[in-house]
């Protein structure tokens, strides 16, 4: 993916979004703009607040401090015609289950008032790039996982939106339909809609041009993927032995061990650049086998995540909350 | 992608308010269709309630077992016992020597009321004298014990007063007694309990199913996460609760007719009315019960909630302060104005008066003012109550 493709300028900008539900935060001043034909990624664990600035952004709720705009218009307000322009995929099943896949379509269809031929056409198109044509008589719930997820994405892109969100749109999905999403995204895209997708799998990320790391509410860095692990300074073993010493081990360390996660067999242990030599002695000394790995976007979110605990003193050393890709 | 976007050639606000509508009650029918659950509830109760309290449920006395205690034997004693039987509301099932007999047939349910009539009740006639005529009821079932009473009592004094009549007109009084009561039952003639239950029971049937159905619809798509889908839309608040009403607005129309024409062929209970107040009548009665359905789900979130809620608020309403059963003119002041509140209440005035007595809207525009009231209330809190994205 290149860098930003920002020539039409900011269709989506969020601004200092704050929001608490009860005594948690869910956001803490949250901010970031989508250029036109921009995917965006809001990165970050469960909890991190991307479905709280999502549906902020789609006007399902109000923040409780900052601004959210589509296309210059708040989202909040159904009578500025914003809704017109925005689709919206939630994370949670919220199709008709017992509708079929062609009744739910026509129903939004209609809540959109798409004239009949128009509708004729796009749900023909629709239903041909998410190969559910074949399914068009099955009940929503009697789909799996992925079907169900496209026909969300169809649902939610009958009226050709001008910014489409998505709250992890790949959750629950198996590998295969993973990648045909990210295809009919990327298609999209391709034709001038700016996407914003939520998702914790960090190794997700990489897909899409410009990426935010969502921590605790706030933006902990935001860029192009490839760029940003480029400039990552640390360093990531792969500590394969007997867990619970080489684990032990690592406590004892302290500083300099950035975060340990777990990785098959083994531990994927970020380090910080001036501690590696060290490091990497003690481990070997203990009897564990020691590989140095490619740094991916995982150990750079985990690093700074780190970093911004150890700073608030929130503790946890950086281990990771985060779901594994392996 | 925007060469297309077809805004140019879309339907003004109107119609785009009435598409809307449509599509959201289309969608909701589907899910009436599909849901054996709401069919059921909408079509299956009316019967079975129709056919309980139809034919179950009756205050009408016929043959109500008797046990005769005649210790006197005489022509007097067999008159008295002719005229209980006569009319048909009691049949003797059995004559015991004495009245320790009728606790043993009391306790087996072979009888449930007793006539003790003692010796020597003619002779003590034929001088004049007073005469005690014991009777026994068994009081364990009070509604009924209190209707054999009155029945007993009646036939009792009737057989009585014939005495009396007898005497002064064997001694040349002229036969005339001094009071006769001519009583003629308006309406309802022969008293029968359809007549009596069955413009109740519509209201009843109509109001539970009314607001449990609509209590279901807006707490079933906020449990199952479909408003979210759905208020990322265009699609305003208004249209989605007049969609979702139509439907169940058409079912409360089909089921109404079904009691009424149920009614009307099997329990013989007539319309004397115009069939336009009554519908008019039903419609409002509907919007409201609808209403305070829409009210409940939209503060309730949760089926569950929301099925206890709708039923509580309908059902004890509906069939206790409606004068469905008991008539709220008896009720003390305090239950008189809560069963105001309810809209039960004025639709069993409305439809007793309209299919009993024939009265029309000069009669009961008071029962339609406060059916108005109660439907835009309940109307206007629902819309309020129901919000986009609550949290």
């Amino acid at each position: 993916m290149g860098e930003v493709v920002g020539e039409r300028g900011v269709v989506l900008r969020a601004e200092g979004l704050e929001h608490s539900f009860g005594v948690i935060r869910a956001l803490d001043g949250l901010s970031f703009e989508v250029a036109g034909g921009e995917l965006y990624g809001l990165i970050g664990a469960d909890g991190a607040g991307k479905t709280t600035a999502l549906r902020i952004l789609a006007g399902l709720m109000k923040p409780g401090r900052g601004t959210a705009r589509i296309a210059g218009k708040d989202p909040a307000d159904a009578r500025s015609g914003v809704r017109e322009l925005l689709g919206y995929m939630p994370q949670r099943y919220s199709l008709y289950g017992d509708l079929s896949v062609g009744e739910n379509l026509r129903f939004f269809a209609e809540l959109f008032c798409l004239d009949r031929r128009v509708f004729a056409e796009r749900s023909e198109r629709l239903l041909a790039i998410t190969r559910l044509a074949r399914f068009v008589d099955r009940p929503a719930e009697k789909l799996s996982g992925g079907m169900y997820k496209k026909l969300a994405l169809a649902c939610a892109l009958l009226h050709r939106p001008e910014v489409l969100l998505l709250d992890e749109p790949t959750n629950g999905v198996d590998p295969v339909s993973r990648l045909d999403l990210w295809e009919l995204l990327y298609g999209f895209v391709a034709e001038g809609m700016s996407v914003v997708v939520s998702t914790p799998y960090m190794d997700e990320a990489e897909r899409c041009h410009r990426v935010g790391l969502v921590h605790h509410g706030k933006l902990l860095l935001e860029g192009a993927p490839e760029r940003l692990v480029g400039g990552f300074s640390g360093v990531v073993l792969r500590a394969t032995g007997e867990m619970e010493r080489v684990e032990g081990l690592l406590e004892g360390v302290g500083a300099g061990v950035i975060a340990v996660a777990p990785l098959g067999g083994s531990l994927r242990v970020v380090v910080a650049a001036e501690a590696a030599g060290g490091v990497e002695r003690e481990l070997r000394g203990a009897g564990a086998e020691v590989e140095r790995l490619r740094p991916n976007f995982e150990d750079l979110f985990l690093a700074r995540a780190g970093e911004v605990e150890g700073a608030e003193g929130r503790g946890g050393g950086g281990r990771s909350d985060l779901p594994l890709r392996r | 992608m925007d060469t297309d976007r077809a805004r140019d050639g879309r339907p003004g606000r109107g119609m785009r308010f009435l598409r809307r509508t449509m599509a959201m009650a289309g969608k909701e029918s589907l899910h009436v269709m599909r849901d054996p659950r709401t069919l059921y509830l909408a079509l299956g109760m009316p019967v079975v309630l129709l056919v309980i309290f139809g034919f179950g449920v009756s205050f009408d006395m016929n043959d109500v077992p008797l046990a005769v205690v005649d210790q006197d034997q005489t022509p007097a004693s067999r008159s008295l016992v002719a005229s209980l039987g006569g009319g048909g509301e009691f049949e003797v099932v059995a004559r015991p020597g004495d009245a320790r007999g009728v606790d043993r047939l009391f306790r087996t349910r072979e009888a449930s009321a007793a006539v003790v009539i003692p010796a020597g009740m003619q002779a003590a006639w034929d001088r004049g004298e007073r005469v005690p005529v014991q009777v026994l009821l068994d009081g364990s079932d009070g509604t009924s014990a209190s209707n054999v009473l009155g029945t007993a009592v009646g036939a009792i004094q009737a057989e009585s007063s014939r005495r009396l009549a007898e005497r002064t007109l064997g001694q040349g009084g002229g036969g005339a007694r001094p009071l006769s009561a001519r009583v003629r039952l308006l309406f309802n003639p022969a008293l029968r309990s359809a007549v009596f239950f069955v413009p109740g029971l519509i209201a009843y049937i109509l109001y539970i199913v009314g607001v449990l159905l609509t209590a279901l619809t807006v707490a079933r798509e906020n449990e199952r996460g479909n408003l979210e889908q759905l208020f990322a839309t265009p699609v305003g608040r208004v249209e989605v609760l007049l969609g979702k009403l139509l439907p169940y607005l058409a079912i409360g129309v089909v089921q109404a007719l079904l009691v009424l024409a149920f009614g009307m062929v099997v329990f013989d209970v007539p319309l004397r009315g115009s069939v336009a107040v009554l519908g008019l009548g039903t419609m409002l009665f509907l919007f409201g019960a609808l209403g305070q359905g829409l009210f409940i789900s939209a503060i309730t979130g949760s089926q569950q909630v929301a099925t206890q809620a709708g039923a509580l608020s309908s059902l004890l309403p509906g069939i206790l302060l409606s004068g469905f059963v008991i008539p709220v003119e008896t009720m003390p002041r305090v239950l008189q104005w809560i069963a105001s509140l309810f809209p039960a209440r004025y639709f069993v005035t409305i439809l007793r008066g309209v299919m009993l007595k024939g009265n029309g809207l000069d009669v009961l525009w008071r029962e339609f003012v406060a059916l108005g009231i109660f439907s835009v209330v309940a109307m206007t809190v629902a819309t309020m109550k129901f919000k986009r994205g609550g949290s």
